[in-house]
């Protein structure tokens, strides 16, 4: 909605609509007016409880059809918004690009478009013509509260639906997320490999990431040996994040996790082996054992924040 | 059961990237492209998994790509795969997601399919586009972020569990359907080399790229994609800047000092 509001401005002007779509919306509705849009858009149903991506495609077109001129439609890069967005794409006739980290008017109407591509090896730019559909990366963009209180909240009545979207239906959800962030979105994460030793040194990164706010991440190689659930792998065949500051713990440094992980604003190394290759994308280094480090730093961090040391 | 693959045929992991003198993509030049890459592998895996498990009649691979791609189809065929489809592009031709989605959704309409399986994302250009548009193309329901599934050909439903932010979810949907796999219940299988020899004589047809032009013309949306303006490679990193330290406090003091005043990150 901030960015939504940043370019309106940019582009000379025009409403922020927001759409939003499920079952048993008051409170979200409640949220979203925090970030003063002029308009929400509530499309309150139950049969919108299962997140389906045709379902949900469909009714955000019929959004869409109602506005006049739309100039684009934004989403958050999560795996909701990246999976609802080529399918609105095609519904509108526009274009799609996804997990953007800078986005510009264009010229002649659309986006100029930045995402980070190869696992953040390389950027592309992309112009998309009208109607630009773009899911923006979580921490790539600053969210900004608005007071004031002309934001008008409609229902959406939501129609027909397809039919084979209504029937999806959703048994039940396992939570793995304890009360660390998300990894893709937390800001801070701290990772920790082979090199922490064992399952039970982990709390030496629990401890530091907890006075960071920080996520939890892992190499492949201590999920594979049992020592931290699959949730929390960074890499190549885990997640790809890219917070504003990552702090590698005992972990090599094979490109396999450097895929996931080398577009983050600032990264920290903590490992014995100074030739160890995590030190070459590095922003810093400490050449020592993690888990002597990890326990001065925490102390210091939690110091410096007037926080008890955990 | 008639089962679809999409892959890609994508620069290896590890490649060096250099940028191509368009600024545009990267240099193909002395590049070892590959199908194995993480999620378009477990894709074809669990491709040959269904018609394990379930019957199913057949399981084509597909890519939209220049004649070098036909490598990755020949070793999703040693796979296992039964048919291969080719979609042949000039060898400089830089699609747009959407652009191969319609090229893909062309062709797919002629052939049977009850379920279309595609990776999560390309390890090239990480879109993750391709399925999501591919149902809206072909009508139909699509799943992504998928991690584990069985279908029941009797009541026409797919059990599935997929990755949402937070946690899991276990749901059911209705196929025909298309389905991004985030990850499959087991590692691709390597081809064995009696099955790299048949895989040699297995049908491959190649459709020429106008053809699956013309075949994607009565699809829905419109013919719009984005456009490259720029691929940039990120200035060389120099390498960490190195704390010095005698104590582990000292370390951390130095290091939170860099990260708050020099980084700003804290
Ligand atoms: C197809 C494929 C996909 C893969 N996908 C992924 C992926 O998604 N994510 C991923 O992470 N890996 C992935 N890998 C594995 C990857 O190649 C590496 O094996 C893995 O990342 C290594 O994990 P590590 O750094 O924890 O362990 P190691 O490589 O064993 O490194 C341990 C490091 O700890 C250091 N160390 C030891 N003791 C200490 C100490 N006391 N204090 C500080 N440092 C210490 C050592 O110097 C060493 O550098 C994949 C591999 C393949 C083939
Ligand atoms: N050129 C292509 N040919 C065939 N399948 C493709 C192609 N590009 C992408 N795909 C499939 O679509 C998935 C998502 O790709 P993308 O949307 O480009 O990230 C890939 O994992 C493949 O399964």
């Amino acid at each position: 909605m901030s960015e939504a509001r940043r370019l309106s401005a940019k582009a000379g002007g025009g409403q922020v609509v927001v759409g939003l779509l499920g079952s048993g919306l008051s409170a979200a509705a409640e949220t979203v007016r925090a970030y003063g849009p002029d308009r929400v858009l509530v499309a309150d149903d139950p049969r919108l409880k299962a997140f389906s991506a045709q379902g949900y495609s469909a009714v955000a077109a019929k959004m869409l059809s109602t506005l006049p001129e739309p100039r684009a439609v934004l989403a958050p890069a999560t795996a909701m918004g990246r999976e609802l967005l080529p399918r609105l794409a095609i519904e509108v006739g526009g274009t799609v690009a996804p997990d953007a980290t800078d986005v510009v008017p264009r010229e002649g109407g659309g986006l100029v478009v930045t995402r980070p591509i190869f696992g953040g090896r390389a950027t592309l730019v992309v112009e998309l013509p009208t109607v630009p559909c773009v899911s923006l990366r979580p921490n790539a963009f600053a969210a900004e509260k608005s007071p004031g209180d002309s934001t008008k909240t409609e229902p959406f009545p939501v129609g027909d639906l397809p039919a084979t979207a209504a029937s999806v239906v959703v048994e039940k959800t396992v939570v793995t997320r304890g009360d660390t962030p998300e990894l893709t979105e937390a800001p801070i994460i701290v990772s920790g490999g082979r090199g922490m030793k064992g399952p039970e040194n982990f709390a030496l990164v629990e401890k530091l990431a907890r006075v960071l706010g920080a996520g939890v991440g892992a190499s492949r190689a201590v999920v594979d040996a049992g020592w931290r659930p699959a949730s929390e792998q960074v890499g190549q065949t885990g997640k790809t994040v890219s917070p504003n500051l990552y702090v590698a713990c005992g972990i090599s440094g094979a490109i396999q996790h450097l895929v996931g992980m080398s577009s983050s604003r600032c990264i920290v190394a903590i490992n014995k082996d100074p030739a160890a290759p995590i030190f070459k994308v590095a922003n810093y280094g400490v050449v020592g054992d993690a888990l002597t480090i990890l326990p001065a730093l925490t102390a210091t961090i939690a110091r410096s924040k007037g926080l008890p040391n955990p | 059961m008639d089962v679809i693959v999409c892959v890609k045929h994508v620069p290896d992991a590890e490649t060096r990237l250099r940028a191509a003198s368009s600024g545009k993509w990267i240099d193909p030049d002395g590049v070892k492209f590959t199908v194995n890459n993480t999620y378009d592998e477990a894709a074809a895996e669990e491709a040959l998994r269904l018609k394990e498990k379930c019957g199913a009649k057949s399981v084509r691979v597909i890519t939209v790509g220049p004649a070098r791609a036909e490598e990755a189809l020949r070793y999703v065929l040693s796979m296992g795969a039964d048919e291969a489809t080719l979609i042949e592009t000039p060898p400089d031709a830089q699609l747009d997601p959407l652009t191969t989605s319609r090229l893909l959704a062309g062709v797919i309409k002629t052939l049977p399919h009850d379920i279309v399986m595609v990776g999560k994302q390309a390890a090239d250009d990480e879109a993750g586009v391709v399925g999501s548009a591919l149902g809206a193309l072909l009508g139909l329901p699509s799943y992504a972020f998928v991690t584990e599934l069985s279908p029941d050909a009797t009541t026409k439903t797919l059990k599935m569990r997929r990755y949402v932010e937070g946690g899991e979810e276990h749901f059911h949907g209705p196929f025909p359907a298309v389905i991004s796999l985030l990850k499959g219940a087991a590692d691709p299988r390597t081809p064995t080399l009696p099955n790299i020899l048949k895989a040699r004589k297995k049908p491959l047809t190649k459709v020429p790229l106008a053809d699956a032009q013309a075949k994607a013309q009565a699809l829905p949306g419109a013919p719009v994609a984005g456009t490259v303006r720029s691929f940039v490679l990120p200035p060389p990193r120099t390498g960490a800047k190195m704390v010095e330290f005698q104590t582990p406090e000292e370390a951390a003091e130095k290091l939170v000092k860099l990260l708050r005043e020099e980084a700003k990150v804290l």
